[in-house]
């Protein structure tokens, strides 16, 4: 290299990325186990734990055994899963769309959930298959087709895939949708609408595993994409062309993340509806401890997104006992005012 | 849609509670301005329209709501909308000189004011209530008679019921509204406030929620299990999968003392969801499931 | 090295062929060869940036093709071309919070395999293209808090780590002040003559060319109207055809390079006003 200064290396502060996605790993998923044992142990009810893990006494007459392995550990495992596929597909979809404001339900995929779910509610019947009900599974059905057509106007240009008009598709899929279905519980009566209106606020008493395995390889699969499509999205930040410069396959990066986003949005909206905020917050959370190359990002996100919801899941069923405070509602109020602060004291938290 | 009536001693506090309503209604029947019996009614109120044809005021209906069934009459009257979208214009073609209004809307309540159309205002409460409304109905379409008559029939029947099974223990009952078809999603039950709460204390159930105090609320799995009940009742209006299809999603939770025995059950029909003239048959119906053995 | 054969290329062209607007380049041909400093010169407008973008395989023409040691673009992988050609863009605004040492480490993108992450030997290049530009100060300071000048000249350290032969860059000293166009044009001397890399760098500055380019291709109306040394195109003739502009092209007396002295607007005659900058 000739002419040029060849100085002493200099030390580096910042440890370097496998030790720091080593520790976030550790750390957060230390948090994420740790909220898995402990929140099936609480709860509004009292439950002798003796008797419920006492293998003597057969299940079908062991209430509380039945309170521990029924109502609450698929409830807190629900949580888990509906937790880190949020806030990993919120990274995710932030990192497609270039903007910190962006939530895995600004492109249509709840709102097409939300248009399945009330069709199922209002149709009445069961058309469920197995250890699937019809409201999941309409609800899945419905953001798929959600997905698709964004998916099909984003791609319909000449040259690849349009972030603009995605998010154009999107923005106006979801108030057409929301238009239908204002319309839908206007036909429909009082229980339906009321039993639309809770469903969009979230509900994670699944009292199953059948959602849960149902649910768990479609997460699986969109999680492992994103491992894979780490490294391109930290290049995509700065842009498709400019990623492209660097090697990155542009187009099938933002192909691969936006299916694999939508997949694991729709998975677990179908499993407890969709549950606000996590996609937005969790992530900025998080970008704010851990940094924003997505190879520690993602991984960090998702396994606090999973705690994060536990412990909201686990407000809203002792906090007004024997109520349920719906738990959209308990992460929009923590979720809400923690955004507003962020707002306020670092501009929204981007470099522009 | 709340309920004033609430506690122990209910058959005492709903008499008082009826008596004092009545009270009130005389008084207000002595100083307003009462206008002679109404001729040309529109019920927007699908139970307060089996009332006014239950105590022979049928004659007088010229409208009812998009969501009246009942009695097979209403098929060839007019309909005017419901709670979320009344149609004013309808009304006004029909020329009435009385409408019933739900007591929540305010607006409708205005626009017929200020047309000069008087209103008569349905407040949704517990059993007492059902009583209070026919008096009331009947003070204003002429037919205080026979709506005593309705009543005096609706409460020997209840007695009938009453007595029937008052010897026997209150079953723990879980009175469910709703839920997902198939599964144990969704679940929405009595919260110890409202007419079908009435009726259940009445048809001898004790209702596992009582503490609560609210009309409605949505029960999570571990709730069902906490509260044990011995009975589990399904009340719903019509349609949905119904006998042992409908109970299967139950199965889930067998530690629940009503599904290890077997008493989960599902009833169908409009009178079980109408705080109406029919609440007797809704009662022994429940009270049927409940204490079989009382018939 | 680079070769460029009767390129075509218009915006916003639909499947059908229809075409929106003029083309943005057309019949353009050149030949970059390996070691050279190639300057494409001309107005805002011309298509100096589309033709940039061509040749770095980041646009694809509509006619004409790019050839790369022999091998047309197309028939390389992404990473591939990444390891042979860096772009250094007029812009960059990253969505999110990166710190200059990561975006320097993006450039070794192509160097890594799917799941792969940064060894030793990438971090060792990665602080020497910042030494080699100056930045090691700034390593691990929010890239969003530099300056214009440290931001252009991180990005150049970015597309250094991408360790190719050739490097392209985008109007690389537009939006800087005279300090840091100075300090820019001294680098990319030094990348030349120190690591013999090969520069294709587009701009409207004619000075700035003068000094770093030892070959122009003049471009008007994404049209190529004239190539060669600095010397031979840098005439008033030229100047006057690409800008309209009256100028006049003198030997710098201390640095002996050439320098482009604006005298006044072409058409307009005669000493019309005070003009201080052309005495």
């Amino acid at each position: 290299m000739g002419a040029l200064n060849h100085a002493e290396p200099m030390a580096v502060p910042v440890p370097p990325i496998r030790r720091r996605v080593a520790g976030a790993l550790l750390g957060f998923g230390s948090l994420a186990v740790v909220s898995i044992l402990a929140a099936p142990l609480a709860g509004s009810t009292p439950v002798d734990f003796v008797r419920a893990w006492d293998p003597s006494i057969p299940f079908h007459r062991n209430v509380d055994a039945q309170i521990f392995f029924i109502a609450r550990l698929p409830r807190v495992l629900a949580a888990a899963l509906v937790g880190s596929a949020l806030a990993a597909a919120g990274v995710v979809f932030q990192a497609l769309l270039r903007n910190p404001l962006a939530t895995p339900f600004t492109l249509g995929v709840s709102a097409g959930a939300a248009l399945g779910a009330m069709l199922a509610i209002t149709a009445g019947v069961s058309f469920g298959i197995g250890p699937l009900g019809s409201v999941p599974l309409a609800s899945f059905a419905g953001s798929l087709a959600a997905v698709g057509i964004v998916y099909a106007l984003a791609t319909a240009r000449h040259r690849g895939f349009s972030t603009n008009v995605m998010l154009l598709a999107g923005v106006t899929l979801n108030s057409f949708f929301s238009a239908i279905i204002l319309f839908l519980q206007y036909l429909a009566d009082m229980t339906q609408t009321m039993r639309t209106v809770r469903w969009l606020m979230g509900d994670l008493d699944v009292a199953s595993y059948g959602p849960l395995l149902a649910a768990a390889p479609l997460v699986a699969v969109a999680l492992g994409a994103f491992a894979w499509l780490a490294r391109a999205l930290n290049l995509l930040a700065l842009g498709p062309e400019q990623a492209e410069a660097r090697g990155v396959d542009s187009l099938r990066a933002q192909r691969v993340a936006f299916i694999s986003a939508s997949l694991a949005t729709g998975a677990a909206v179908s499993v407890g509806g969709p549950v606000g905020f996590i996609g937005i917050v969790v992530p900025h959370l998080v970008r704010l401890i851990v940094g924003a190359d997505h190879r520690i990002l993602l991984p960090a996100a998702s396994l606090f997104g999973a705690s994060f919801l536990i412990g909201c899941d686990l407000v809203s069923r002792t906090v007004m006992a024997p109520l349920e405070l719906p738990v959209g509602i308990v992460t929009a109020m923590i979720g809400g005012p923690f955004f507003l602060w962020l707002l306020i004291s670092r501009g929204g938290g981007s470099a522009r | 849609m709340k309920s004033v009536c609430r506690g122990p001693g209910l058959p005492l506090g709903a008499c008082c509670f009826a008596w004092a309503l009545l009270g009130l209604a005389a008084a207000i029947t002595a100083a307003g301005a009462q206008p002679a019996p109404a001729r040309r009614v529109v019920s927007l109120v699908p139970a307060v329209t089996e009332m006014l044809f239950a105590i022979g005021a049928g004659p007088q209906v010229v409208g009812v709501s998009s969501y009246d069934r009942e009695p097979a009459d209403v098929e060839r009257l007019p309909r005017v909308g419901a709670l979320l979208d009344p149609d004013l214009e309808r009304i006004f073609t029909l020329a009435p000189d009385l409408v019933v209004v739900y007591g929540s809307q305010d607006e409708l309540r205005q626009q017929l004011d200020r047309a000069g159309v008087p209103a008569f205002l349905y407040r949704h409460g517990g059993l007492a209530g059902i009583f209070d409304t026919i008096v009331r109905l009947g003070g204003r379409t002429g037919r205080t008679v026979e709506a005593a008559a309705v009543i005096r029939q609706v409460q020997a029947d209840l007695d009938d019921v009453r007595r029937r099974v008052s010897a026997r223990a209150p079953a723990r009952v879980l009175l469910v509204f709703g839920r997902d078809p198939d599964s144990l999603r969704n679940v929405y039950a009595s919260g110890g406030v409202g007419f079908l709460h009435d009726v259940l204390v009445l048809a001898g159930g004790t209702n596992v929620l009582a503490d609560v105090g609210r009309e409605g609320l949505q029960i999570s799995a571990e709730q069902i299990l906490a509260r044990r009940p011995d009975v589990i009742l399904e009340l719903r209006a019509e349609g949905g999968p119904d006998g042992a299809d409908a109970l299967r999603a139950w199965r889930t939770l067998t530690a629940v003392p009503a599904v290890k025995s077997g008493r989960v059950h599902a009833l169908v029909g409009s009178d079980l969801v109408v705080p109406g003239p029919r609440i007797a048959r809704a009662a022994e119906r429940i009270a049927r499931v409940l204490h079989p053995e009382a018939w | 090295m680079l070769s460029a054969t009767d390129l075509s290329f218009t915006y916003g062209r639909r499947r059908s062929g229809r075409e929106a607007g003029g083309p943005a380049v057309a019949d353009a041909t050149l030949h970059v060869a390996q070691g050279s400093r190639v300057g494409i010169l001309g107005p805002n407008g011309s298509g100096k940036t589309t033709l940039l973008k061509l040749l770095a395989g980041v646009l694809r023409p509509d006619e004409g093709s790019v050839t790369l040691e022999g091998r047309d673009l197309r028939t390389f992988s992404r990473a591939g071309l990444a390891r042979r050609m860096a772009m250094v863009p007029q812009d960059t605004h990253p969505a999110f919070e990166y710190t200059v040492l990561e975006i320097v480490l993006m450039g070794r993108y192509a160097h890594l395999g799917p799941f792969e992450m940064e060894r030793p030997g990438d971090l060792r290049v990665a602080r020497e293209c910042l030494e080699a530009t100056g930045t090691s100060a700034l390593q691990h300071r929010p890239f969003h808090t530099l300056s214009g000048g440290e931001k252009q000249r991180v990005v150049i350290a970015s597309a250094l780590a991408q360790a190719t032969d050739l490097l392209l860059l985008d109007e690389p000293s537009s939006s800087l002040d005279l300090r840091y166009q100075l300090e820019i044009a001294d680098l990319l001397l030094r990348l030349s003559r120190g690591r013999s890399s090969t520069l294709v760098l587009s701009t409207h500055d004619l000075n700035f060319a003068a000094t770093v380019c030892d070959a122009l291709v003049l471009i008007r109306d994404g049209r190529l109207v004239a190539a060669g040394s600095p010397r031979e195109v840098l005439t008033p003739a030229h100047i006057r055809t690409l800008y309209g502009v009256e100028a006049d092209v003198q030997e710098h007396p201390r640095h002996g390079g050439l320098v482009v002295v604006p005298v006044r607007p072409d058409g307009e005659g005669g000493p019309g006003g005070d003009r201080p900058w052309a005495r």
